[in-house]
């Protein structure tokens, strides 16, 4: 009798199992492509629903003491701070740059971007992605492969898009990779997501050391994202003398789990 | 009518568990409710019907992740798998039991997502960041594994028809 159930319960779960793999095996087909977006659209607005129910939840229990008031005045100052930080980096990168390469930077690609703001209405289910979902899809000309950022610097790219909805990898995603320089030093290297914080390899060069402190901007190598969007500033280097790159930590622009507000790049084409 | 009751207190669930939930984010992980209540699901209903509902949460799981549909309810039809032969050995009353059996779940779900999307070519961690993920992710999932079981039971000696819906 119990052997019976077991059996059963092991042909159940099979049966189960090769029923969900071969929908992910046919779902993945381009042609399916279609009605899984249309599908993971669906879920979007209750996910904005649940989403502004959070919102107002943080707001009634942070009445209590004034809270309300303190967080919001330390947001308004938190947002001057970036936006004032930012322009702190930029302008220390932008003073980096030579003559000649100012000339040749394409201040229209770099600075003159269109957009499309999105709300962000979900995250991913679990650590293995770290993704947002927003509530723009193709319906507002957002594609997949399109660069993401807030006010305060990047946040990743979209990675699927349905009609009114769109899936992003953030540079928090632990296969994330986007090249950048150093603001000070000028050296170049590669953040790639994790768990808790975003690590960089960057390479030596003869005499120059990374340091704590500087920032870390896209580089434009490689065409993934355009060049000099914010990613975030130095929080630890470890040197290895024995290898041609040093390994550091950066402290992200963007908190993942605060950000409720992205920009989406509409007009620049990932190479 | 009890199952549609069910399936949107699933839906909340997963709801909860892509808004909410990431702001409880510690070592980064965060709590996986769905596998949670799947597993007290499992616990208090029996594996057939845990892997029922480990079907519904993890397409619901699949709808708010990139990629195709069904892996994670894959890795949620392995937990309820794993915790049904867990149900027929042991107290079934005993909270350890069930602590213990969604931590080793939480491990075989991390597993065999990471393997599907292996399979299906999609991108996965390295393995040192896999490891990490996969053990924090135990061990929080198990912290929260006694109170959801005090609530299910709870709630289902208040309502015998969920019981039903459940079995």
């Amino acid at each position: 009798m119990y052997g019976r159930s077991q059996s059963r319960s092991t042909g159940l779960f099979l049966i189960l199992c090769a029923s969900m793999l071969l929908l992910a095996m046919l779902s993945e087909q381009s042609w399916a492509a279609p009605a899984r977006g249309a599908a993971k659209s669906a879920l979007a607005p209750f996910e904005s629903a649940m989403t502004q129910v959070a919102g107002d939840v943080d707001r009634v229990t942070a009445v209590f003491g004034d809270v309300a008031t303190l967080r919001a005045e330390n947001q308004r100052l938190k947002a001057a701070d970036e936006a004032l930080r930012r322009q702190v980096v930029e302008l220390n990168a932008a003073a980096k740059e030579n003559a000649t390469l100012r000339q040749a930077l394409d201040f229209e690609r770099s600075f003159g971007h269109r957009m499309v703001a999105a709300q962000v209405v979900g995250r991913g289910p679990d650590g293995f992605s770290r993704t947002l979902q927003i509530d723009r899809g193709t319906a507002d000309g957002v594609r997949p492969g399109m660069i993401v950022t807030t006010g305060a610097g990047l946040v990743g790219r979209v990675r699927e898009a349905g009609p009114h909805g769109s899936i992003v990898q953030t540079l928090g995603d632990p296969q994330s990779r986007v090249n950048v320089f150093l603001s000070k030093s000028g050296l170049q290297g590669t953040v790639t997501g994790g768990p808790s914080a975003l690590q960089l390899e960057v390479g030596h060069s003869l005499g120059i050391a990374p340091s704590s402190g500087e920032w870390a901007l896209t580089s434009g190598v490689g065409g993934g994202y355009p060049r000099g969007l914010v990613v975030g500033e130095l929080a630890s280097v470890t040197p290895r003398p024995s290898s041609t790159t040093d390994q550091a930590l950066i402290a992200w622009v963007n908190d993942p789990a605060a950000i409720s507000l992205v920009l989406v790049i509409t007009d620049f084409v990932p190479s | 009518m009890k199952w549609l009751y069910g399936a949107a207190l699933m839906l909340a669930t997963i709801l909860v568990q892509v808004t909410w939930a990431p702001r409880l984010s510690i070592a980064g992980v965060f709590p996986n409710l769905a596998l949670v209540a799947v597993i007290a699901l499992t616990w208090t209903g029996g594996v057939r019907s845990g892997m029922a509902w480990a079907c519904v949460a993890g397409l619901m799981l699949d709808l708010t992740a990139p990629g195709p549909l069904g892996p994670h309810a894959v890795a949620l039809l392995a937990g309820a798998y794993l915790t049904g032969f867990w149900t027929r050995n042991v107290d079934g009353e005993s909270l350890l039991h069930p602590t213990l059996a969604v931590a080793a779940s939480s491990a075989a779900y991390s597993v065999i997502l990471v393997a599907a999307d292996d399979t299906l070519g999609l991108p996965v961690p390295p393995l040192g960041v896999a490891m990490q993920l996969l053990v924090a992710a135990s061990v929080y999932n198990a912290v929260l594994m006694p109170v959801a079981l005090l609530l299910l039971r709870r709630r289902q000696h208040a309502s015998p028809a969920i019981r039903a819906s459940s079995a």
